[in-house]
């Protein structure tokens, strides 16, 4: 009896033991994702994955405009922090980039198209990968352009499309539309212009300067062209300009959504609300490349670039970053993660990827087969980002109001940026 | 002198029938506060102080910087401004939330028609989340504002008084009504009888007995204010920015942007210990004077 | 505890009248906020967006889809988060009302250094906002294992002790000591007499104590969301934080909907209880 007690006993030992090492031989992920309207999406994706490989998943989404506080807290946990995170851009490259893996070489990194979208450190290790790209630019109303009597081939710079716009804002009334959505400066609709308008100026700087890394100071050599685009965005909308403080971003989309304007700067990522919430005809719908008059800008295509990078934490157990980096490769590669990735992300550089239906991506790539520049996201150099940001927005919104002059514009734009670089050295 | 000697006196029978127990029993009436307070507080706030003279991403990564940070707040004019616009708005808010309580208090005391339910109202405020109330109020002001208040500093500033008030006033009433009644009616008769004008009343009679309720008052609207973040944060964020300084931008909020920043974070570390001498600074100081007078009425 | 009457009840003389007449208006002042959040929780989202204070019309109208849509969204379940706000937010003020007067009394009866040390400690504590210790609690709990909703009360008395330690402190001192005393000599322990005679004294207090706590950690959105593991558990200000999608989207009329439920728990509790927290706030201010 005692015997097979013991015996017993050491069958059940080997067993747990074995399993135990099973388990810890598998890892498993923790995914901390950024976007609150994926999160749905990415649980789907972990459970299939958990079926099929029986690697557990975790994913934790965190609430808009938390992430970095999100991100901090859990990275303390040690064992428990995520094995799977979001880097933005430059910034978070230099927060986190001491704790983050070096890619190079993995089987992730060979599943890309291109390496365009990644970041890499001061010694050229890629620390996160751009897992899918978006595009901004103007988007178009083509059914109202044309019943105002334009085709978008009209607009090809900056000076055609402020005929274009002046010409229907000047005719609102009896058209029964404006030009432009209102460019509201509230925090839901601020980051299209301290963010992707601003990106214009900055962009060129950096191309004429040939800047590659997070620069310590700006000239803004552009910023005439930046008040151009600006000024047009104020003018020929509906808006009140002195009360754009409080605009959002849901207010713009509306007005375009229910064919109150023309004009609506914003992303890819708008697809879905626009043919969805508004029930609008795909075929109607265009994106055309910003213009605000610096030459050479008719050969300009969208602006294209990314903020949604992965990393994989390097503090993670050596099992745990194998699960992250497997569990990654079968996002990229499998039926049902390239399925959901297109879905929710659109196209992704990756050669499994499937085509999205997205007509905006269509008309990024057909600019780009004509052989035009794609204007990169130079902004993803911003130190100290939201604080410069809500250093632009204020000013912005006060030379909107008649309350202030662009001159305070100007500094916040390039004193602004001298002083968040010191911030954070 | 007297007063010392009387409660020595009490003191020594406290001992003996109340004291030694309680202090037997330290373990079950203070010490889960106590554990509880170091968890939830005293520990978290001494890993702060240590961490404010550290450059650090998390807790675990950190890397000793001196009294950097320190210089680093010292030189930030957005700090600087932030601590002198904290204190006027904590200043401004404490007079008008207190002289309007009062108002209200001591009219609701006056036996006018529905005085029960008109305390009820103006106590509901007090129910809402700050960030909520703020929204409503932006949405309010820009209504009836000409231009945004972020564009104006003074619009901003107002704003937010009218937000505190607006929150504070039914809580503080109250506790001004407990004072008003507690003012002996015989005393006022007296006055009259004697010919005092309604204001002589009011300053040499009622005023002195709800000394207490202003202590306690003061004591709650200046911690709110020197507190404050979501109503700041959401009706201007600190807007408008004038020559590289955020104008409406209080200490709470200047400290949680530097927070936001992940290199920042030693230096808004400095910033909240800085803040916090200075404000326990004025605390004991309030504390003191306002107990004085008390004792002196 | 009446209210003092300038005359008979029932007259009221034209100068009350009139300061009755400001004080509707003013009351309406008062609650007009409200009113505007519960109307645009009817509203579509286009509509709160293009004008917030227009009353619905039969375009605009949208029933209580938004409430639908506000407790359905995502993929937790919104009644897990309305349970575990209620009872993190009953299980925080008992323990904070229980333990802090405990301790409040023994400050104000031992007054040792030690009790003096805490008492300014948590003074002191009134004034620190909480984005001071955010990542160093939510650490410090987290290695604690505080992160369940039968846990975070402990994390909310630690953080709430200070407001709470003050304000009891301040009402034991005006308790005489007789009674305690009389039930010292009838025998009683500590913590009977405590129970017994201290505590029912303190009834004001304690309920003003707990209206201030009840209305903080009902409302409070960062420490639960720090603290909290957020893939088990969430409550309503958690879930209504994530009604907010990425490139500034909110679903406007959800979280119209969702504030407004939120608040009725609330202001029933106030109703129901206005007399005793009047009443309450009242006598404890008085003698505090």
């Amino acid at each position: 009896m005692k015997k097979w007690t013991a015996l017993f006993l050491a069958l059940c030992l080997m067993f747990s033991l074995a399993s135990f090492a099973a388990a810890e031989e598998a890892g498993s992920v923790y995914y901390l994702n950024f976007k609150p309207e994926a999160d749905q999406a990415w649980q789907d994706l972990a459970k299939i994955y958990t079926d099929q490989t029986g690697v557990q998943v975790k994913v934790i989404t965190a609430a808009s405009g938390q992430y970095d506080t999100t991100l901090t807290a859990e990275m303390e946990k040690g064992d428990a922090a995520p094995t799977l995170i979001q880097v933005g851009n430059k910034q978070g490259l230099d927060t986190w980039g001491y704790t983050l893996l070096d890619l190079t070489g993995t089987d992730l990194l060979n599943e890309l198209t291109t390496t365009d979208f990644n970041l890499v450190d001061a010694e050229g290790k890629t620390k996160a990968v751009g897992y899918c790209y978006e595009a901004f630019g103007i988007i178009v109303n083509k059914e109202l352009l044309e019943k105002a009597g334009y085709t978008v081939a009209d607009i090809k710079d900056f000076e055609s499309l402020k005929k274009v716009a002046d010409d229907i804002h000047a005719r609102a009334a009896e058209l029964g539309f404006d030009a432009f959505t209102s460019a509201g400066l509230d925090g839901s609709s601020s980051w299209r212009f301290s963010g992707h308008l601003a990106n214009m100026p900055l962009f060129y700087e950096f191309r004429d300067d040939g800047v590659t890394e997070m620069p310590a100071t700006i000239k803004g050599t552009y910023l005439e062209n930046y008040k151009k685009i600006w000024d047009l965005y104020i003018t020929d909308s509906a808006a009140d300009p002195k009360k754009l403080a409080t605009a959002t971003g849901d207010q713009a989309e509306a007005e375009f959504g229910e064919g109150k304007a023309v004009f609506y700067q914003n992303g890819t990522w708008e697809y879905a609300n626009l043919t969805g919430n508004f029930n609008m005809n795909k075929d109607n719908l265009v994106m055309i490349p910003i213009y605000c008059g610096v030459a050479g800008e008719e050969n300009a295509a969208l602006c294209a670039g990314t903020e949604n990078c992965w990393a994989v934490n390097s503090a993670a157990s050596e099992a745990n970053q194998k699960a992250t980096l497997d569990f990654l490769k079968w996002v990229v590669t499998s039926e049902e993660g390239t399925k959901m990735m297109a879905e929710q992300f659109g196209p992704i550089p990756f050669k499994a990827a499937k085509e999205p239906e997205n007509v905006f991506f269509q008309d990024a790539n057909k600019l780009l087969a004509e052989g035009k520049y794609v204007v990169t996201w130079a902004f993803n150099f911003t130190p100290d980002v939201d604080n410069w940001r809500a250093g632009v927005v204020s000013a912005l919104t006060q030379y909107s109001a008649g309350e202030g002059q662009w001159d305070a514009v100007v500094s916040e734009f390039v004193d602004g940026w001298a002083k968040c670089y010191q911030a954070i050295q | 002198m007297n007063k010392k000697a009387k409660r020595t006196d009490s003191a020594a029978l406290n001992s003996s029938l109340i004291r030694r127990p309680i202090q037997r029993q330290f373990a079950i009436f203070l010490l889960p506060t106590f554990i509880c307070f170091c968890i939830g507080f005293l520990w978290p706030f001494i890993q702060g102080v240590y961490l404010s003279f550290h450059k650090f991403t998390t807790i675990s990564h950190v890397e000793w910087v001196g009294f950097n940070n320190y210089i680093k707040a010292f030189n930030d004019a957005g700090f600087r401004h932030a601590f002198g616009y904290t204190a006027l708005v904590a200043g401004v808010s404490l007079v008008l939330i207190n002289v309007l309580s009062f108002a209200v208090a001591y009219a609701l005391t006056r036996n006018i028609r529905g005085s029960n339910l008109f305390r009820g109202v103006f106590f509901v405020p007090n129910l809402i989340g700050g960030i909520v109330l703020g929204y409503i109020w932006q949405m309010l002001f820009d209504r009836i504002l000409p231009v945004s208040m972020v564009n104006v500093t003074s619009y901003g500033f107002w704003g937010l008084i009218i937000v505190l008030c607006w929150q504070q006033v039914g809580y503080m009433m109250i506790i001004y009504v407990a004072g008003l009644m507690a003012v002996p009616e015989d005393m006022l008769e007296a006055a009259r009888i004697d010919g005092a004008n309604g204001w002589k009343t009011l300053w040499h009679i009622t005023l002195p007995t709800v000394m207490p309720s202003i202590t306690i008052c003061t004591f709650l609207t200046l911690t709110n204010s020197f507190k404050l973040y979501d109503q700041n944060m959401v009706l201007t964020n600190g807007a408008p920015k004038m020559k590289g300084v955020f104008t409406t931008e209080m200490m709470a909020l200047n400290i949680a942007k530097s927070f936001s920043t992940a290199n920042q974070r030693g230096a808004a570390q400095a910033k909240a210990v800085l803040f916090f001498i200075l404000v326990a600074a004025i605390s004991i100081i309030q504390l003191t004077v306002t107990h004085r007078k008390e004792v002196q009425q | 505890m009446s209210v003092r009457t300038a005359g008979p009840e029932g007259k009221h003389t034209t100068g009350q009248n009139a300061l009755t007449a400001v004080f509707v208006g003013i009351s309406l002042l008062w609650i007009l906020p409200i009113l505007i959040v519960v109307m645009n929780s009817m509203k579509t989202n286009t509509a709160i967006n293009m004008d917030a204070f227009a009353l619905p019309n039969g375009e605009t109208y949208v029933g209580f889809s938004n409430y639908v849509n506000g407790m359905t969204f995502g993929n937790y379940p919104f009644y897990s988060s309305a349970l575990y706000s209620v009872f993190i937010t009953l299980a925080s003020t008992a323990l904070i009302l229980v333990c802090t007067s405990m301790a409040a009394w023994y400050i104000s009866r031992v007054g040792d250094l030690f009790s003096k040390i805490v008492y300014y400690l948590c003074v002191f504590s009134m004034v620190v906002p909480f984005q001071m210790v955010m990542y160093t609690l939510a650490n410090t709990s987290r290695m604690l294992h505080l992160d369940t909703p039968w846990t975070i009360p402990v994390v909310y008395l630690g953080f709430g002790a200070g407001l709470a330690v003050f304000m009891f402190a301040g009402f034991v001192k005006s308790i005489p000591l007789s009674m305690e005393e009389a039930a010292s000599i009838d025998g009683c322990g500590p913590l009977r007499t405590f129970f017994s005679v201290v505590f029912p004294m303190m009834k004001p207090t304690l309920i003003s104590v707990g209206v201030l706590e009840i209305m903080w950690v009902w409302n409070d959105y960062l420490l639960p969301y720090l603290v909290l593991d957020q893939n088990k558990y969430k409550t309503i200000p958690i879930h209504i934080q994530y009604l907010q999608g990425s490139y500034g989207h909110v679903d406007l009329g959800a979280t119209m909907a969702l504030i407004t439920l939120s608040l009725v728990p609330i202001l029933l509790f106030y109703v129901l209880c206005q007399k005793h927290i009047i009443a309450g706030i009242t006598a404890g201010a008085v003698k505090g």
